[in-house]
């Protein structure tokens, strides 16, 4: 691996401080499981890592804050699956984080660090779509929030301003029942990248949330308010036409080797009914 | 290229090393530390060779710097067994077969010790979902299994690397294809 | 108690598991230099000018090797034909084929001084496929130059194999049915988790080499003759392989070690990435077309079969890969009349080599899925066909090659009943039944030596490498049965050309058969030396004492072999040797240079559930039977028969080389070069074994630890088959390809939703 400097700061200003005059030259190390990756292949060349587990303000924790349930920005998946209150409201998030690598890596993986890599197939982000959470950025002028849905912009790229960091990913709490869940295709049982991950929300109202990754630049939202997929009562028949529509801004990369575009879109429709079903099971 | 000094305990005895920051923690316990029970393979996370222990969570130590290990209680093969007395894993590695070529078992052992520190009765599935992320290219999976299984009944956790983690929920189904619901509950 | 067929712990185990086992890659020599190999980014090129200068200039480093540094002609070697040069030179032929190396002080040094090598180049076209390879108008991979009195030395075609008997085209006549059929089986890698390490140091007037090798001799006189120099100023070390599958028998990068390590005067060490083992070793590819002539009874009138291997850009052992793979193409059956004909055909690919069932994946995917489409033509229960078929103890069923040494079809009926073969299938479940057949080694020598010290223990001397399979157990146990000291009291050395006697080779299954028996022969060797020193002391003739296992029987008595070895050698002590040898000759006049020293037999028996709309496959129950001889360790041959099982699992299910149109590998590195993890297993594996003890190696046991790989993807296709109506002709059975199978069974209908 080519050298590189080594940072730990112990408070925020100074790992601020570090970006600011670093700018890209300067990359943030939580967990490690992609940065030292792509430091090996590569593909990247920081001048200095800026490792953030020492900054007092940044937090290993899951906790309420302001009607809704923060999630540190050292917490790792780990630390997700162990959560009482994320396996019990966010299922499909604990579903997600259950399928990010193998446990190595999930004791490792942070979920800030999932969503800044901005992966299509990240397969956390899609169950953050479904439920509504926001990216809380901190940079030098202090915190902002921003909405997940505007936090992905292709594979990557967030909008993530330079100088900033993610604090927190903050989920919104659950004010009545829902039934989530996420699902995803891959090549193999054990650990794998999705070829189609996939969550999906239905709340009491007839409400479906149906967000998916692995099938273009960035996971997509769709929310689907006619009721129709909702409808626990309808046939998978009658949901194909609404689901696809839904599903229509999914435009697979033709040149990946992980799968197809037409198989990606085939299971899409197929992971898609699946999970609807599931979930409307889970609401009752 | 400046080094750092960073103090950490491996295998229970402290320890002070000058690293380069660029070096994992793999080549740190192998080249600087002289541990060489742990395996260099795949370098990307994906074959677990390298696992060891840090505050008694298991990590690939191919993707963390050993810079990050300062002040961390490492564990790895070389610490399981009590002086000459192994480490029931260990015993039971060799009582079902599971030790073949044996360059994955190192991580295998320590992937398993933390398992069973976690989930004292693991089920199969649990078995295998906490060592997926240790390939095995003798495919001797099914004795590994036998092994974990096996040690657990033993019971005697005392030694080595127990670590008191509270239990992960069951995640993975086995009958089920992939996509399939991985129930929390 | 007798340790053969019992499972004593593994020797070497406790080292195993504790972590202080040595593999190449954990030695530590005193001056060692870092060694890292410079490759482009591109398949084939043609190679320009190479500036040095940048990477020698970085702090540490000692040597900058080219071609233009090696001795012109570039020097080649190989185990079929001297075609690899010790670097690229004039031209990179695969993605990966280095053209230059750095030693230097540390491994930081050389990574970034190889960084710096310029290497000028103008990429050229490259064939990766069997297609492509075969074109007209194709580049040829190799310089006609290297292929003097070859008649085909100006095509890809590096050899055809023809081997028959009968007359096909006549037997054609006699086939009520006739069925037909094209399966590909693609490439894959052996994917041992320990990447391939070498050191090389000069050793006082010769050199020593250490390499995770199996055939620790085969190299020692590689190098010497790289180097011209007797064979006893190189001394090979050979630790135990961490996993090996054929991908460690034959040189690979020793030979550019050596020289740097002469260059430089001081030990060189290269421990390949994973990556860098994607880009050294390989299966060949293969195109396998059969056609197979049947009686409306199921009886077998004919098979013609044409296979094409795609091999690497280098021979290595692939060629023989294919014509030891495709010559049991007509498997364990009778057939009076039979036509192989397989190429190995030359790409710009990583050189194939011989991986865990030498040849006969490939074609035993085609010819028993073959079968199985027979079977459903023919509207006869694919069991019921293969015992119809299959050949009887004793019979030739090759002609002229050793007649069935198994009554292989114990194993066919125990996978059956253990699969519940005749049970209704459970709603969704298909069930699929396969054999494998593979030609033990046709020559071989193994010498041993073994001591007897005088408190009786142990020392045995066997040049095999264990790389898993166990071997240094199995000596151990035939030892101390036959000498009667605990297995404890045994020490068993190998991997040391200057210590060890000469072993062929560690492979095709052969270490219990010829090393087992040169072992036994050496403690033989001992027990009639103890014969003469009982007579002696005991002052009775020779003819009234017997050894035998660790005792000595004087008339009535019985005396512990270590009272009378200890006795015998009296005050000064000493010890007794002894020397065994298994030789089994070249046969010229033979296809493959010798018959059959045993056969490996195995039948695999699947029940599969498939997920109608994913594609993916579930594997609830799996049975795998060996018919083993005589299973000289139970515990280890389970394992190895399991292991071969998940491993089959892997080319059958997910494991293939991507490539780029420009022949770069793309899925080079364990993200996505998929391999099963202990996720990916059967729910259910039973594993069995046929013991009959009529084996040629010790105790009646044969070679086993390939045969439960051979018969893994065509009895899972149809199982698939079975359950879903889908024939799927090509591996592997991806959750996408079965998917794709389905959309045809599908009624068109159905097909549109």
């Amino acid at each position: 691996m080519r050298a590189f400097a080594y940072e730990r700061p112990t408070d925020l200003a100074d790992a601020l401080g570090l970006l600011a005059d670093q700018g890209s030259d300067a990359r943030l190390l939580a967990g490690g499981t992609d940065l030292i990756i792509r430091i090996r292949d590569g593909s990247i060349r920081p001048r200095t890592v800026v490792d953030i587990k020492g900054v007092a303000e940044l937090e290993r924790g899951i906790r309420e804050v302001d009607g809704y349930l923060s999630i540190g920005a050292r917490s790792v998946m780990t630390d997700l699956l162990r959560d009482e209150r994320i396996r019990r409201d966010y299922a499909a998030l604990a579903e997600a984080a259950a399928v990010v690598g193998a446990v190595q890596i999930r004791n490792r993986a942070t979920l800030a660090g999932n969503i800044c890599n901005a992966s299509p197939a990240a397969d956390t982000a899609p169950a953050l779509l479904v439920y509504g959470a926001r990216v809380v950025a901190t940079g030098a002028s202090g915190n902002r929030t921003i909405p997940i849905d505007a936090f992905f912009v292709r594979s990557g790229v967030t909008t993530l301003a330079p100088g900033e960091l993610v604090s927190a990913v903050e989920l919104p709490l659950p004010s009545g029942p829902r039934g989530a869940i996420h699902v995803r295709r891959t090549r193999r049982r054990g650990h794998d990248l999705a070829s189609v991950t996939l969550a999906c929300l239905i709340e009491p109202g007839g409400i479906t949330r149906l967000s998916y990754g692995s099938v273009g630049p960035r996971p997509i939202l769709a929310v689907d308010e006619t009721g129709v997929l909702a409808d626990r009562s309808a046939p998978d028949d009658a949901k194909t036409d609404r689901l696809a529509a839904l599903l229509a801004d999914a435009a697979p990369s033709p040149t990946s080797m992980r799968a197809s575009p037409e198989y990606r879109l085939a299971m899409l429709r197929v992971l898609g009914l699946r999970a609807i079903r599931r979930a409307i099971e889970r609401l009752a | 290229m400046t080094t750092r000094r960073i103090e950490l305990t491996v295998n229970g005895r402290a320890r002070a090393i000058d690293v380069l920051p660029h070096h994992t923690l793999l080549e740190v316990l192998r080249d600087d530390v002289g541990l060489t029970g742990t395996k260099e393979c795949c370098l990307v996370g994906e074959c677990g060779a390298c696992t060891v222990l840090v505050d008694d969570v298991s990590v690939d130590s191919c993707l963390m710097l050993g810079v990050e290990a300062d002040g961390a209680s490492i564990t790895t093969v070389e610490g399981l067994a009590m002086g000459e007395r192994l480490h029931p894993l260990q015993q039971a590695f060799l009582d079902t077969g599971a030790a073949q070529c044996c360059f994955c078992i190192p991580g295998q052992l320590v992937s398993a010790a933390a398992l069973l520190a976690g989930i004292p009765h693991p089920t199969r599935a649990e078995i295998e979902e906490g060592l997926a992320g240790n390939l095995c290219r003798c495919a001797g999976y099914e004795q590994i299994i036998e092994a974990v299984a096996a040690a657990a009944t033993a019971g005697d956790q005392t030694d080595g690397a127990s670590a008191p983690h509270a239990g992960l929920p069951a995640v993975g189904d086995r009958a089920s294809t992939p996509d399939a619901e991985l129930a929390p509950q | 108690m007798t340790l053969v067929g019992s499972s004593p712990a593994r020797v070497g185990g406790v080292e195993r598991v504790t972590g202080r086992q040595a593999y190449v890659a954990d030695i530590d020599l005193e001056d060692t230099l870092h060694v890292k190999l410079v490759t482009l980014d591109v398949a084939r090129a043609r190679i320009g000018a190479i500036d040095t200068i940048a990477a020698c200039d970085v702090p540490g480093v000692r040597l900058v090797m080219t071609s233009s540094d090696l001795p012109s002609p570039m020097p080649r070697f190989g185990p079929q034909r001297r075609d690899r040069p010790v670097l690229a030179v004039d031209e990179t032929k695969y993605h990966g084929d280095p053209v230059a190396a750095v030693a230097a002080d540390s491994r930081d040094a050389a990574e970034e001084a190889a960084r710096l090598v310029r290497v000028e180049f103008e990429e050229l076209p490259a064939l990766h496929t069997l297609a492509a390879a075969l074109a007209p108008d194709a580049p040829l991979v190799q310089d006609p130059a290297l292929r003097p009195n070859d008649p085909q030395a100006a095509s890809n075609v590096l050899h055809e194999h023809r081997h028959s008997w009968g007359d096909p085209d006549v037997a054609e006549r006699e086939a009520d049915v006739v069925v037909e059929g094209t399966y590909t089986f693609p490439m894959v890698t052996q994917f041992a988790i320990e990447p391939h390490a070498f050191m090389a140091a000069p050793d006082g007037d010769g050199i020593a080499i250490w390499s995770a090798i199996q055939h620790p001799n085969w190299l020692q006189r590689v190098i010497a003759d790289l180097l011209q120099l007797p064979l006893a100023k190189v001394r090979v070390h050979a630790p135990d392989p961490g996993g090996a599958f054929g991908g460690k028998q034959h040189a690979k990068y020793e030979p550019l070690l050596a020289f740097m390590a002469l260059a430089t005067s001081r030990p060189v060490k290269l421990v390949l990435s994973l990556e860098e083992t994607f880009q050294a070793v390989r299966r060949g590819a293969a195109e396998v077309h059969v056609r197979t002539g049947f009686r409306r009874d199921g009886t077998l009138v004919f098979r013609d079969l044409a296979a094409d291997y795609l091999i690497g850009a280098y021979a290595d052992i692939a060629d023989r890969t294919v014509a030891k793979g495709s010559y049991t193409s007509m498997g364990p059956y009778r057939c009076p009349a039979v036509r192989i004909v397989a190429r190995s055909v030359l790409s710009h690919t990583v050189p194939s080599t011989a991986f865990r069932g030498f040849g006969n994946p490939q074609q035993i995917w085609a010819v028993e899925s073959n079968m199985n489409e027979a079977a459903r033509e023919l509207g006869i229960d694919p069991l019921e066909l293969r015992l119809r078929n299959l050949a009887g103890p004793g019979e030739e069923f090759i002609p002229g090659d050793t007649p069935a040494d198994g009554d292989w079809s114990v194993a066919v009926r125990r996978a059956a009943e253990m699969i519940d073969w005749e049970s209704p299938r459970p709603p969704g479940r298909g069930r699929g039944i396969a054999v494998g057949l593979k030609s033990g080694p046709t020559t071989g020598l193994s010498y041993s030596t073994v001591r007897l010290l005088v408190d009786g223990s142990v020392v045995v001397y066997a040049g095999t490498s264990d790389m898993g399979q166990g071997a240094r157990t199995i000596f151990a146990q035939i030892a101390a049965d036959e000498l009667g000291a605990p297995i404890e009291w045994v020490t068993v050395v190998s991997g040391d050309t200057t210590v060890v006697p000469y072993d062929q080779q560690t492979s095709a299954s052969r270490s219990s058969v010829f090393m087992g028996t040169a072992v036994l022969r050496a403690c033989q060797d001992i027990q009639a030396k103890v014969r003469s020193m009982a007579a002696r002391l005991e002052s009775v003739d020779e003819s009234s004492i017997g050894v035998e296992r660790g005792d000595v029987r004087i008339g009535d008595r019985v005396l512990p072999i270590r009272d009378v070895v200890a006795r015998g050698l009296g005050r000064l002590g000493g010890e007794i040797i002894g020397v065994g040898e298994m030789r089994k000759d070249a046969e010229p006049d033979h296809p493959l240079g010798g018959t059959a020293a045993f056969y490996e037999f195995n039948c695999t028996a699947v029940e599969v559930e498939v997920d109608r709309e994913t594609g993916d496959i579930s594997i609830p129950r799996y049975v795998t039977v060996s018919d083993v001889g005589k299973a000289l360790n139970p515990l280890q041959v389970r394992g190895q028969d399991e292991g071969a099982a998940a491993m089959g699992l892997g080319h059958t299910l997910m494991e293939q080389y991507i490539w780029d149109d420009a022949g770069r590998i793309r899925n080079l590195g364990a993200i996505d070069y998929r391999i099963p993890t202990s996720m990916d297993l059967p729910l259910e594996t039973q594993s069995d074994i046929v013991e009959n003890a009529d084996g040629p190696g010790p105790y009646g046991a044969k070679g086993m630890s390939e045969g439960a790989l051979l018969p893994v993807a065509p009895a899972v296709a149809e199982a698939v088959a079975d359950a879903t109506g889908a024939v799927i002709r090509d591996l592997p059975l991806s959750p996408e390809r079965v998917w794709r199978a389905l959309q045809e069974v599908r009624e068109p209908g159905e097909a549109a939703r």
